[in-house]
């Protein structure tokens, strides 16, 4: 998952991701971008799966699958961002 | 291609691929001349304009008057936004958007810089409760 720290959407998909790490088991990676050079090269050089996905733009939240590259952006309800974590 | 250009007049100076026919400054016709951005740089340096949050929502507020859309009512989330905006001028040089990230090339992410271009993003067009990306700016009630 990557993040922005003074992003509203973001902010409010975090308790959805507990929920989700807590009832699946599954473990998201979450990478702060805007305050973390790193994080944010690392989400610019997934920029061609991304954009394509998040309305030409590398929104955050989004979500990358790096197994899959399965990708979902934007804040969503907890059954969309199952759906993505379990296929 | 656009330019830089300067009121011969009133040193107005505007950026764009055409001067302005009337200098909005001092309303003298045809007085732009084309300057070079060394020149511009020069003029925008002459005054130190900081802006802080209270000065940024100010001016924000003075943009969606007469506007289809207003600033989000939600003071929290306009509170975070305006924290995001403003360490990103600080640490990334422009008052980019806080829910998306550059690309680390200036001219495409000047599209970044708040208030962006947002009546054509899919959050926004043709949706009754449009809002920015990032929900700092929402479309009017009374425009539904």
């Amino acid at each position: 998952m990557f993040h922005g720290r003074e992003c509203p959407h973001c902010i409010v998909m975090m308790p959805v991701v507990d929920r989700l790490e807590k009832e699946t088991g599954i473990k998201i990676e979450r990478l702060e971008v805007w305050h973390d050079d790193q994080n944010a090269d690392l989400m610019r050089s997934y920029r061609n799966k991304i954009e394509p996905k998040c309305g030409g733009q590398l929104r955050t939240p989004t979500f990358m699958n790096t197994e899959t590259n399965d990708i979902l952006c934007g804040e969503v309800q907890y059954e969309e961002l199952q759906n993505w974590a379990t296929r | 291609m656009r330019k830089f250009w300067r009121c011969h007049v009133c040193n107005d100076v505007h950026f764009g691929i055409h001067p302005p026919e009337l200098c909005p400054t001092c309303k003298v016709l045809n007085a732009y001349v084309e300057i070079s951005s060394a020149e511009a740089q020069k003029i925008f340096g002459m005054t130190e304009s900081k802006m802080d949050t209270i000065e940024f929502r100010n001016a924000i507020d003075r943009f969606v008057v007469g506007n289809e859309f207003q600033v989000n009512p939600d003071k929290n989330k306009v509170k975070t936004l305006l924290e995001g905006i403003f360490n990103n001028e600080n640490n990334h040089g422009m008052k980019y958007c806080p829910c998306r990230l550059i690309a680390k090339n200036f001219e495409e992410d000047l599209k970044l810089v708040c208030p962006c271009n947002f009546r054509i993003h899919e959050t926004y067009q043709n949706k009754k409760e449009g809002e920015c990306w990032c929900g700092l700016f929402i479309r009017r009630k009374s425009y539904e």
